[in-house]
């Protein structure tokens, strides 16, 4: 057979739309449900660590390698935590003194802990912030770097897929926009019907 | 090779919208065309088109690593100075790429000729690997076609296994697709490969070209201001080494699909480098860059194409004085270079192209376009094809 044995159809079918989004967007952090994507995703129960006396009092780990967890944690939340031009858009996401300054003038909420758990690679703990955006129903809960909801604050624990351990996307902050199309727009003014800029 | 009409499915238009193709109709005409397809026997398949195509796969792989090497032929092949290391690395490194069009002249008899190799941004895919396949499958079920038939397509599950592996050789890192705004063929194109990444179990994002951003290390961020470390982008590197950020290419560890070595072969210089490094390989045209014009024997007649230039652009052809087509376009400012002509078959009043697929070095399937001139554009259309 020179074809493709099997396509998955269902897969490939684009209506109705496949899934409801919840996603809001307030300037920067996207915050969303995070979605149960494959039922057969393990779960986990997750409990969020606060503090390195918090680890050693709720887990087995001793108190030199709770340091080191938390240690970790912080890096994750460097390289992650979304990143805002002005204290001011920071804390009206995460609260008043819910930010700091990091470097060259960027602002980063502060990290409210890190996600503890079974499937957790404790090299790189997931990182959590408490957002508390005015009139957005998901005040006051515990998201992820990537702005995807935990749960409310102040749970004994929480139910999270595997996929909410994964290591985040890093964040930056984009100092220009557009560096890349231009060729494009002027091709495209020279004449009608073009359609594409592949062949 | 045989073109045999044959009735539309009923609903195929339905089925269009259900699954996501928009652009079957472009500018009220026909894109999509199932009024006819083509026939092949596997013989022609695997020795006219299978065997040739990875056989010249192979052919400009070695044109990579002789230009890369030389800087004259760098030079040659209107790769920008500042980007000769970014380009030179990319091969160095192995680099993975993904996939490629041939585009050749065949119709079932001789030896196919390569026109030309879409190594960079080829697009038809989601035409190929998808559509044409249901195309089929819908025709066998409803008992119109002999249940026999096959297709040389199997470019689908290819891609999702090259994603796959792709994974494997860059781990850790969220794929990015780019295509840029206001096509909507591009858009589904990027979209279908997107959809093969994930069935792959990628994680991937989606970004406009225009969209992209930097920040104040020279890396890529998408909108909400994540870096970017691996990218597809269905935009050509000639344009992207020119434009503001190219200066920032190499500088950032990102990793590219198709990578930058691509820009050497999905260039039309690529043409006369192969005949002078296989001369005479029975599925090359005679090609030749301008200032080689002398040694030149043409004929039958010469095509003129633009060093870039894509579906078709700016292409003239000349039968001794006359100029027999001429196409328009923003190209050429490069230069040319000139290939023997070799007239596409005709049947009926179309002129029929073959599209040869390739999912890394493995030969994968084909595309078939007609058009009523000698000179394929974006506008020509798109017919299935059967194996019987």
């Amino acid at each position: 057979m020179k074809r493709s044995k099997f396509i998955n159809l269902a897969a490939m079918r684009k209506l109705p739309a496949a899934r409801p989004s919840f996603i809001v967007k307030p300037l920067v952090v996207a915050v969303s449900t995070a979605i149960l994507s494959a039922c057969s995703e393990p779960q986990d129960d997750a409990i969020v660590i606060e503090s390195v006396d918090d680890c050693v009092t709720k887990t087995t780990l001793n108190e030199q390698q709770c340091v080191a967890v938390y240690q970790n944690a912080e890096a994750e939340a460097a390289r992650t935590a979304p990143k805002y031009n002005s204290r001011q858009d920071c804390e009206e996401a995460f609260g008043y003194e819910g930010c700091r300054a990091s470097s060259n003038g960027i602002f980063t909420p502060i990290m409210y802990g890190y996600l503890f758990g079974r499937m957790m690679d404790t090299n790189r703990p997931s990182s959590v912030y408490k957002y508390n955006q005015r009139g957005s129903s998901y005040r006051d809960s515990i998201i992820t770097a990537d702005g995807s909801v935990i749960g409310k604050a102040g749970q004994r624990n929480y139910k999270v897929s595997q996929s909410a351990y994964k290591p985040k996307a890093t964040v930056s902050r984009t100092v220009s926009r557009g560096g890349f199309g231009a060729k494009a727009s002027a091709k495209s003014s020279w004449g009608g019907s073009k359609s594409s800029w592949g062949g | 090779m045989l073109r045999v009409p044959i009735k539309e499915r009923l609903n195929w238009q339905e089925q269009a919208k259900e699954y996501g193709f928009n652009y079957h109709t472009m500018y009220g005409d026909k894109y999509w065309d199932e009024s006819a397809y083509y026939q092949f026997s596997l013989e022609q398949i695997e020795n006219g088109i299978e065997a040739p195509t990875e056989e010249i796969h192979q052919m400009c792989l070695e044109v990579v690593d002789k230009v890369v090497r030389d800087e004259q032929l760098m030079r040659r092949f209107c790769i920008p100075e500042k980007h000769w290391d970014f380009v030179r690395q990319s091969w160095l490194n192995g680099e993975p790429c993904l996939y490629s069009r041939l585009d050749f002249c065949y119709d079932g008899k001789g030896d196919a000729k390569l026109y030309e190799n879409n190594a960079d941004t080829p697009t038809s895919v989601y035409e190929s690997g998808f559509w044409q396949w249901l195309w089929l499958k819908d025709n066998v079920d409803q008992g119109v076609l002999n249940p026999a038939s096959d297709q040389f397509n199997s470019l689908q599950e290819k891609l999702v296994n090259r994603f796959s592996d792709l994974q494997y050789l860059t781990p850790g890192r969220e794929l990015h697709f780019a295509c840029c705004k206001d096509t909507d063929e591009d858009r589904g194109t990027v979209q279908y490969m997107e959809d093969c990444a994930k069935a792959a179990g990628l994680d991937t994002k989606f970004v406009f070209v225009e969209d992209i951003g930097i920040d104040a290390e020279q890396r890529f961020t998408n909108l909400n201001d994540e870096v970017i470390t691996w990218m597809f982008k269905l935009y050509p590197w000639e344009f992207m080494f020119d434009e503001e950020f190219g200066d920032s290419l190499g500088q950032q560890n990102t990793r590219w699909l198709e990578p930058a070595w691509k820009s050497i072969i999905s260039n039309k210089a690529l043409l006369p480098m192969l005949w002078k490094m296989f001369p005479n390989h029975p599925n090359l045209l005679p090609s030749f860059f301008e200032d080689q014009l002398s040694q030149a024997n043409f004929s039958a007649g010469i095509v003129k194409k633009p060093i870039f230039s894509r579906e078709g652009a700016n292409i003239s052809i000349l039968r001794g004085e006359e100029k027999i087509a001429n196409t328009h376009g923003p190209y050429g400012e490069e230069g040319y270079i000139y290939q023997a002509l070799h007239e596409l078959p005709r049947y009926g009043d179309n002129f029929t192209l073959i599209g040869s697929w390739l999912v890394d070095d493995q030969a994968a399937g084909i595309s078939i376009r007609e058009d009523s001139s000698l000179v394929t554009q974006d506008m020509s259309r798109y017919l299935p094809h059967i194996i019987l």
